[in-house]
């Protein structure tokens, strides 16, 4: 298979050298008003429309055509579309700065046709959220939330109230790979799941690929969302912030340099902690509960041809109860980019990446002292280069070296304490990859996109690693040395994915792809408590490994105004990871000794509604699907619900722009509750009521239901200063959605037992917020 | 560190406005199994082995019991203790101890099927006391919390379970500990709990086996599964069994010895 594609790659870098006299337009398309490059902005020759491209993940674009003289079009989004007369008989550098229109504006002038991308794009499972979109959809409390809004697209559901993460078509939560500018993320939530950790005020792009996964990306199974941070104003200082119930949040930007380099400085903070100190209790007085994120970039653009950026993020939760009990837990991530452009045909971007999770919690107390901590140090060098050939071939190939460091416990204890020192043997690994893939537009209807990708798994001593049999019982135990193999896994990921349009506003879509993954989330809990313990492949621990085909038609309307699509996946999973009965994880040597492994299968439809623009826009998204796990010891090795299958999934978004300052918004969700292992009966042990089980994930718990709705007045129009109020009320009707449901012996009925169900937000729940600019 | 989640609990409540309502659920119901519950302890006097079977959910909390059953009890010493039933269901022995080192073998024969199960008594480790202190939290509501004191022998494997009674009801809970982070330790451990609360004036009794690995790892499943913390625990499943063939139950060897005190 790789030596096939690899032929067909030679193939076609052979064939494109001979090609007929063709010249280069590349560049940088930015936003006007502060200099912001634009990630997806679209390039094409009015007289040549079968000719297009759209700027990278750096906002660098690079495209070939026959001598001639054109009309280039570049177009975003919400922007005004720009013509560029160009007599083309040698290569050159076009650099192009778009001014956002007013949405109200849009409505009457619809001059230029918006593009219809979703169609002729090969890209199959790729959902991109403006975040104009995700400012406008209301939330809980008023955090703006981009992982809350994107589960409101067909195929991603939300782990539910309190939880945390998504599952993307059936996958588990640890399967999706969350970039923040290109650092991986590895808790993406606050305070147990209710808030992201993405504060949308630094955000300038979201992108979220559920199938068809470009080679760029891998090391995980289900999913990639790819965040990219603000540069930076880099015309004008502005500062804009927001006062909201629960939080507040400020940003600063501005120039470095002017034109040439710019920074960009937010924060948000959390107040629940002045509630603490209203209480009457000294105890809940003296305690603490917030969380922060700070995010920062700056770049530097020395000239046309090299520019650098810094990018990072800071964020912790904190929670202690006064002399008692005390956690934190944070992610960190530091990004340095450079990105050079060799030439007009090839791009350049080395990165160098940092990230860090890490947790302690500390007991307080004399007896029950202990302080346990356990962090997660990844370092990664990456360099993507993008070579634009003639013949409409874009060429993407790159190199990745991963290096983890994980120390999955550490216990300190005082000499009065009931706990010893546990000190767990911290592990190393190297995560490497090399990938190369060809966007090949084939003919004016096919275009192909194909690559491979290879990923490397090595882990490393020093220290002693175990094999155990089915049992958990330890088989060998082998002590290495610093920088020894222990083991490796070698893994070829072919990626496909191709569309036949079939006319201007419709096209089939087909893809396959590979995903595998070596770093694999222990939790025996659904919400993000803190001790999240992340292991590499092992020796008993296999690489993840999930294959996807799907297809799709994808088909706009009234002039690329609507569009829809429906999409059909299926899921195969190899080597999935559940524990044990009585599993205990934390601080554990022999954790591996309490895994079991299994496979599983996903498949669904996906249909998608989307009205892009105009005074009302919005989506609505359905799901049908089903996603089942099957291990040995489980259900007599058959096939059961998974916990996240959800049968039904709908959402519905709709945004309508009354006037210039009022806008309003809604949002309705319905899904098939959560499939979950009921009692089948009940009996007495040790003076007890027990429940007895039959079926792993055999009943449902009720559907859950919701409607948001929000507004937003935009203050009058002043020079300077800028100003809107925000308000919201989640769950308007009051649905108590069920978030655990627990069986227990009744209080009012002696002698018989009862279901119990516990909501966390039966009754709808206002916010305000307050944003301000100059 | 299993307590971690009652700490982060009332934080989670403070945020949220949550309620909980009875509900009316459809449950299927795979019932008439059969439930053995054995146990041999070293105090001498008489030891029980029961004998019922599981009811639906929606019935009353009365099970049938299984009688004419054949139980008996082996050691590892060549000693067969034959049980007799009485009253229907439970079947006994009268004056019998169980030796700490000692391997006993339970078989049960019911309706023409065999089942056994093997336990091993481990050594006593000496309950030396339990205390009364108040909660943290609203402390003038001066709710208190039990803790149980014990020097964990250093270099072995100990498990240990503890069974609580407020006023001679006892505690729907479970608790069950093993000695991973507190080998060689002088134990203080807290019995958090959320079914009665003690007050000063109430009397407390607690009672703490010895128990073998197997049955620590039947205990400590059906305690994950009780203490439903953020988001619910595990998929719940029937805890493993030492019976063979499987069977709802278990068969345990274990010390015993209790301590009473009334709260101040």
């Amino acid at each position: 298979m790789a030596r096939t594609i690899l032929l067909i790659l030679l193939f076609f870098i052979a064939t494109a050298s001979f090609a007929q006299k063709r010249h280069t337009v590349s560049g940088t398309i930015k936003d006007e008003a502060t200099g912001e490059l634009l990630i997806g902005a679209t390039v094409r020759i009015k007289q040549l429309p079968q000719i297009g491209t759209a700027t990278n993940s750096y906002g660098f674009y690079s495209l070939s055509a026959p001598d001639g003289e054109y009309t280039l079009l570049f177009t975003y989004i919400g922007y005004e579309t720009i013509e560029r007369q160009v007599v083309l008989h040698k290569s050159q550098t076009i650099n192009i700065s778009v001014s956002p229109k007013s949405t109200l504006k849009e409505v009457v002038i619809s001059a230029n046709k918006p593009n219809n991308d979703n169609v002729a794009s090969p890209q199959m499972g790729l959902e991109k959220l403006n975040m104009t979109q995700i400012n406008q959809v209301p939330v809980l409390m008023g955090e703006k939330d981009i992982l809350k809004t994107i589960s409101l697209l067909p195929g991603i559901k939300s782990a539910g109230e309190g939880n945390t993460g998504f599952y993307v078509r059936g996958g588990a939560s640890d399967q999706n790979l969350i970039l923040l500018d290109e650092a991986t993320v590895y808790n993406a939530s606050h305070f147990f799941g209710f808030f992201s950790t993405f504060n949308s005020d630094a955000i300038k792009d979201v992108s979220i690929y559920k199938g068809g996964m470009p080679a760029e990306y891998g090391g995980r199974l289900s999913s990639v969302l790819d965040i990219k941070m603000n540069d930076g104003n880099n015309k004008n200082f502005t500062v804009q912030g927001g006062l909201g119930l629960i939080a507040s949040r400020i940003k600063v930007e501005g120039p470095l340099v002017k034109d040439k380099g710019s920074f960009m400085i937010s924060a948000r903070r959390t107040y629940l902690d002045l509630f603490l100190k209203a209480s009457s209790d000294s105890t809940i007085k003296g305690s603490s509960i917030y969380f922060y994120d700070i995010n920062a970039k700056a770049n530097y653009h020395f000239d046309d041809k090299n520019a650098i950026y810094l990018s990072g993020y800071f964020g912790k939760d904190v929670l202690s109860l006064k002399n008692t009990f005390g956690t934190n837990w944070g992610n960190s991530t530091g990004t340095i980019r450079f990105n050079h452009i060799f030439n007009n045909k090839l791009f350049s971007n080395t990165s160098l990446i940092y990230s860090n999770y890490n947790y302690t919690i500390q007991s307080l107390q004399s007896t029950d002292n202990f302080k346990a901590t356990s962090k997660i140090t990844d370092v990664n060098l990456k360099e993507d280069l993008q070579y634009s050939m003639g013949n409409n071939h874009t060429l993407k190939f790159g190199l990745n070296v991963l290096h983890h460091d994980i120390a999955p416990g550490d216990i300190t204890t005082t000499a009065a304490s009931s706990f010893n020192n546990i000190s767990i043997e911290q592990r190393y690994g190297f995560e490497n990859a090399a990938y190369v893939s060809d966007e090949w537009k084939a003919s004016d209807k096919l275009t192909i996109l194909y690559g491979l990708r290879l990923s490397g798994m090595f882990l490393l001593g020093p220290g002693t690693f175990s094999t155990y049999d089915a049992a958990g019982n330890t088989v060998t135990s082998v002590k290495y040395n610093s920088g020894q193999l222990v083991k490796s896994y070698l893994n070829l990921e072919p990626r496909f994915s191709a569309s036949y349009q079939l006319n201007e506003e419709s096209s089939v879509k087909a893809s396959y792809n590979r995903n595998t993954q070596n770093i694999h989330l222990l939790s025996n809990s659904t919400s993000s408590t803190p001790t999240d313990l992340y292991v590499m492949s092992s020796n008993n621990i296999k690489p993840e490994i999930a294959d996807q085909i799907s297809t799709g038609w994808f088909r706009n309307f009234k002039d690329n105004t609507y569009e829809f699509s429906a999409e059909l996946y299926y899921k195969q999973l190899q080597n999935q990871i559940d524990y044990k009965d009585g599993a205990q994880l934390i601080a554990n040597q022999n954790v591996e000794s309490q895994l079991t492994y299994g496979s599983g299968r996903a498949y669904g439809v996906e249909l998608f509604l989307k009205k892009k623009y105009g005074q009302f826009n919005g989506w609505i998204g359905y799901t049908l699907s089903r996603t089942e796990l099957k291990f040995n010891d489980i259900n007599n090795g058959n096939y059961y619900p998974a916990r996240q299958d959800r049968t039904h999934d709908l959402s519905v978004v709709g945004i309508y722009q009354l006037n210039k300052r009022w806008s309003f918004s809604g949002t309705f969700i319905y899904g098939t509750g959560n499939a979950v292992t009921y009692p089948s009966g009940k009996y007495d042990i040790g003076g007890l009521t027990t429940y007895s089980y039959t079926q792993r994930n055999g009943s449902r718990m009720p559907s859950t239901n919701r409607l948001d709705i929000g507004a937003t007045l935009e203050g009058k129009e002043h020079k300077k200063f800028h100003s809107s109020w925000t308000f919201g009320i989640y769950n308007v009707y009051g649905h108590a959605d069920p978030y655990l449901i627990t069986f227990r012996d009744s209080k009012t009925v002696p002698n018989t037992t009862e279901a119990v169900q516990t909501s966390i937000f039966p009754t709808p729940i206002p916010s305000v917020t307050w944003n301000f600019k100059f | 560190m299993k307590y971690y989640k009652f700490y982060i609990a009332p934080f989670i409540a403070l945020l949220a406005i949550s309620c909980t309502k009875v509900i009316d659920l459809k449950l299927g119901a795979n019932t008439g199994q059969l439930v053995i519950e054995g146990n041999i302890t070293s105090v001498s006097g008489p030891q029980y082995i029961k004998l019922s079977r599981n009811v639906p959910f929606t019935n009353t909390n009365t099970y049938p019991t299984v009688t004419g059953a054949t139980v008996s009890v082996s050691d590892d010493n060549g000693n067969t203790y034959p049980f007799t039933e009485g009253p229907s269901g439970t079947y006994s022995i009268n004056p019998m101890s169980g030796i700490a080192g000692r391997t006993y073998t339970m078989t049960v024969l019911t309706k023409g099927a065999s089942y056994t199960a093997a336990s091993t008594l481990p050594s006593p480790v000496q309950l030396d006391s339990i205390t009364a202190k108040a909660d943290v939290i609203n402390s003038s509501k001066n709710e208190q919390n039990i803790s149980v004191h014990y020097q964990d022998p250093a270099g072995v494997p100990n498990q240990y379970r503890f069974v609580m009674y407020v006023n001679n009801v006892q505690v729907k809970s479970v608790f069950a500990f093993n000695d991973q982070f507190t080998d060689g330790r002088h134990v203080d451990n807290e019995l958090r709990e959320n079914d009665i609360k003690v007050y000063p004036g109430d009397t407390v009794t607690v009672e703490m086996q010895c128990i073998d690995k197997p049955i620590y790892t039947y205990w400590v499943t059906l305690m994950q599964q009780g203490n439903n913390g953020p988001g619910g625990s595990v998929a719940p499943s029937n805890p493993p069994t030492n019976i063979s063939p499987v069977t709802l139950g278990y068969f345990s060897a274990h010390t015993t010895q209790t301590r009473t005190i009334v709260v101040k």
